[in-house]
């Protein structure tokens, strides 16, 4: 058999194998030094470089040249994570291919021995796939432009800051609250030793647990809805709304909020928010309609209780979760 | 002592259901109900009081902070009623049902999906500890009987997720199980579950029977909404604690996967979202451009659509040029005033078609609604919800969701409607009821500040109808018109809209309403004429450029050969 065709094969079977097979174990939930995609990358282009090196298939260079692209457009399009948008896909595969343009040119004989086929295509001494590609490419460029011309509509894609500047000072009730100084005066104790305890029947024994208590009563009574009875923003009406409510489980959130910033976003909700946090399609109710200043501070204090994060103070780096 | 003569009788019983299964015909497994595990009751009971008090109750009686404020309940624990189970009516479940619904929660109700949340061994403790507050019956106690029914196997080997490909033969056949059951007495002539708005549960709470045209909803969906399995074990066990009865010896099992088949073709398919169960909403709404005069008719041929995803199952011909359905999520308005924690209303489908020559758009608004109101103080409601000013929106601008804000006024078009010679408790109607329309138009300034447009009303509802549970309402609106408040709506713009609708059985009316957050339409172009000539001329052009690029190449060639210019020369 041709040593360019068995080439091929281990390029496009190898690759099916390790995509459809290999990549998913190299995928796992707790991404690992070794379990992880860009080892697995590294894995499949070693295994084509070792195949060929090992059957010295010694492909001709038009076709090391499409491998080496097709890695790059594998890497990109599939392995690299988190997605990248397509403008930058674009950018990075135009690169990808300069190089790969710059390995085929590197000295003139390299250079004749890419462009062999393609001239020998071009002036029809392989006759079949000349007939292919000069029927294949026009209709190609025909159903390009009918797709190109057609119109189709995607919604607008609409960017918000998630976290605004909270202001110095909030007025709640009547009261002005400067949002540094501000503390949450039913954090009576340190929250860890009540890890274990159980809401309702320690409410009697400990002060704190019956503020977790009655903050987890007005949890459930009116935030549940958004914010899910797992508090990770997955509430059964939470699917109805854009922006999605906020997952406190998340380490982007409460975690890394003092309180009195929650107080402000508690207090105030949606409508509260500046206008670069689109402040008019936020389902969040300014509470302070709803509830007493004492109601959202116990409310708050439940919400670090149950996920066991800690509010961000002042003179420390972080919570710990 | 006691744990051996268990331990002996469960063996008896084991050996029993297995000489019974090898009986032909015969198809129970009798056995004892799982005990209670008591060296896990330690981990359960503390995962029960951070996770499931608030809405189960201290004492399991699902009366949890949070219970007045559901529809339906949370589940009281204390009788043993439990609703999805593989034993049989008034029995206790296995254990394996009472983990699978931990972990895949109760669609369409509180119940969120604990599978990913906690650990196997967390699971398995905290339904030990929920077991353990059953107080009216007992795990070991020897009357205590549980028969696991015989459910068959699924006789299209269908697979997930959406399950197609049943024929249509023993859909029909479903369909003929279904009227002569007569499950359209509670579940409605369609199965919007329109059939009985008197029902009760167990402990004397309204309930209402299941939507089958939203599948995502069922509680036993086990996030699988199109496996017919699930409808077929409702059928064959019961749902304890409701009136659904089982309809094992009513319905042969071959004959339960049909009317599962017939059930299931009621829901359409819709990419449903993982994290929410829900299928994901269709943004933007699509309104088709029209030639000459758009249909103001509901069952026009030029309105039908299905509201399955046309990416799952393609349009046929005769309609596959006609709008798409969008599915509208709604949910109570829990954010302002009066808070509706209980909708009656899940979603809304929307279609659209506009005309250049009747300068007009249509927006056909459709939703579910099982028992509509009957007391003309409180008309149900469904409503459109605009930009006033869209031209001084800057950039996402837009007014608050909620009826507006003080800068940025909203239009709302507003339909209210009565079901004429209605009553709720009638059998189902195929032909369907005529609406008594009249529409408002509103200026919202905020949900306090809504006021009645002075202006004669310009928006018209050209169509309308309530039919075996779902309502339809054609808005017309002309494109541009003169008043004040009114949107101007542009052509291939994106345009914010959003919907707001009332249940008057329900006595909603003002801001207690179902809504929506901002969808955007957009009147849609006819097909460019270039589209059916650029093409042929882009591949003739390239056909040309072939053609050069062969003759380029063979000239290079001859002159090489000719010696007339010299090849690039290869290092030696």
């Amino acid at each position: 058999m041709n040593k360019g065709l068995i080439s091929f094969l281990v390029f496009v079977v190898g690759l099916a194998v390790f995509h459809n097979a290999i990549f998913p174990i190299f995928t796992p939930k707790e991404i690992g030094w070794v379990l992880n995609r860009y080892v697995y990358f590294l894995l499949f282009v070693a295994y084509v470089i070792i195949t060929n090196l090992i059957l010295r298939l010694k492909p001709p260079i038009a076709m090391t040249a499409l491998f080496v692209w097709g890695l790059g457009f594998y890497f990109y399009k599939f392995v690299l994570y988190p997605p990248i948008p397509w403008t930058l896909f674009i950018t990075y595969m135009v690169m990808w291919s300069i190089g790969t343009f710059l390995f085929i040119s590197q000295d003139p004989e390299t250079f004749r021995e890419f462009r062999k086929p393609i001239v020998k295509t071009i002036v029809g001494e392989y006759k079949f796939a000349q007939i292919i590609v000069m029927i294949a490419m026009p209709i190609l460029v025909g159903f390009a432009t009918y797709n190109t011309i057609y119109p189709s509509y995607q919604e607008p894609v609409e960017l918000r800051t998630v976290h605004p500047a909270p202001p110095a000072t909030t007025k709640v009730h009547g009261k002005t609250y400067p949002l540094e100084s501000t503390n949450n005066p039913f954090r009576i104790d340190e929250q860890d030793n009540y890890k274990d305890s159980f809401p309702f029947l320690d409410a009697d024994k400990h002060e704190y647990m019956k503020y977790v208590t009655e903050g987890g009563t007005i949890f459930f009574q009116n935030c549940h809805y958004c914010h899910g009875d797992q508090l990770n923003g997955l509430g059964m009406f939470s699917h109805v709304f854009n922006p999605t409510p906020a997952n406190f489980i998340d380490p982007g959130t409460i975690a890394m909020l003092q309180e009195a910033f929650l107080f402000w976003r508690v207090s105030k909700g949606g409508p509260g928010l500046p206008n670069e946090s689109t402040p008019w399609s936020s389902a969040m109710p300014p509470w302070e309609e709803h509830l007493n200043t004492e109601e959202i501070w116990k409310v708050i204090l439940f919400e670090y209780w149950y996920t066991g994060w800690h509010p961000r103070t002042f003179g420390t780096e972080g919570a710990e979760g | 002592m006691t744990k051996n003569t268990n331990y002996i009788k469960r063996l008896i019983f084991s050996v029993l259901a297995v000489a019974l299964m090898s009986v032909p015909g015969a198809a129970l497994a009798q056995s004892m109900p799982d005990a209670i595990k008591k060296d896990m009751l330690e981990t359960g009971k503390k995962v029960y009081f951070k996770r499931c008090v608030w809405c189960h109750g201290v004492e399991g009686g699902g009366d949890g902070p949070s219970a007045d404020r559901l529809f339906t309940r949370p589940r009281n624990f204390i009788q043993g009623t439990f609703k999805i189970r593989v034993t049989d009516s008034g029995e206790l479940p296995m254990e394996t049902d009472l983990i699978k619904t931990v972990k895949n929660g109760l669609q369409g109700s509180a119940m969120p999906a604990w599978g990913e949340f906690l650990s196997e061994n967390e699971i398995v403790s905290v339904v030990q500890f929920v077991k353990s507050l059953v107080q009216d019956r007992e795990w070991d106690d020897e009357d205590e009987e549980v028969n696991v029914q015989d459910f068959g196997t699924n006789p299209w080997g269908t697979t997930g997720p959406y399950h197609l490909g049943v024929p249509q033969a023993d859909i029909d056949a479903g369909k003929e199980v279904f009227l002569k059951n007569k499950c359209f007495e509670c579940h409605g002539g369609e199965g919007r579950g329109d059939g009985n708005p008197t029902m009760k549960d167990d402990w004397g709470f309204p309930i209402v029977a299941a939507d089958w045209t939203q599948c995502w909803n069922f509680r036993g969906a086990r996030r699988d909404p199109f496996n017919p399995f699930n409808v077929v074990r409702t059928i064959t066990t019961g749902l304890n604690g409701t009136p659904m009865p089982n309809f094992k010896d009513q319905i042969t099992v071959e004959d339960r996967w049909k009317i599962a088949a017939f059930v299931n073709s009621l829901c359409p398919r819709k990419n449903i979202d993982p994290l929410t169960n829900k299928p994901i909403p269709d943004f933007l709404i699509q309104s088709v451009y029209t030639e000459g005069q758009v249909s103001p008719m509901i069952d026009d041929p030029s309105w039908q659509s299905p509201d399955t995803d046309s990416r799952i199952v393609p349009f046929s011909d005769e309609i596959k040029d006609n709008p798409k359905r969008h599915y509208i999520a709604m949910a109570g308005q829990i954010t302002r005033g009066k808070r509706n924690f209980d909708p009656k209303t899940d979603d809304l489908w929307v279609t659209s078609r506009w005309s250049a020559e009747d300068n007009a758009v249509y927006y056909l608004v459709e939703y579910h609604q099982r028992f509509m109101s009957q007391d003309p103080e409180y008309p149900d409601a469904v409503a459109m919800q605009w930009p006033a000013k869209l031209q001084d929106l800057f950039g996402a601008e837009k007014p608050y969701f909620i009826m507006g804000d003080s800068k940025k006024p909203v239009d709302i078009w507003k339909a209210n409607f009565m079901a004429q010679d209605y009553n709720a408790t009638n059998a189902p109607k195929p032909e369907g009821y005529k609406l008594k329309t009249s529409v408002e138009e509103f200026v919202g300034l905020g949900f306090d500040a809504v006021s009645t447009k002075e202006s004669e009303s310009k928006v018209q509802v050209v169509d309308s109808i309530y039919k075996q549970g779902r309502v339809k309402i054609m808005f017309k609106r002309n494109l541009k018109t003169d008043g004040e408040f009114d949107v101007q709506i542009p052509t291939e713009q994106f345009i914010p809209v959003s919907f707001l609708q009332w249940s008057g059985r329900d006595k909603e009316k003002d801001e207690h309403m179902a809504i929506s957050t901002w969808y955007y339409t957009i009147l849609k172009p006819a097909l460019p004429a270039s589209l059916y000539y650029m093409p042929p001329i882009m591949a003739v052009v390239f056909v040309c450029f072939q053609g050069w690029l062969i003759w380029m190449t063979k000239r290079t060639r001859k002159m090489y050969d000719e010696g007339k210019i010299k090849r690039d020369e290869l290092p030696k």
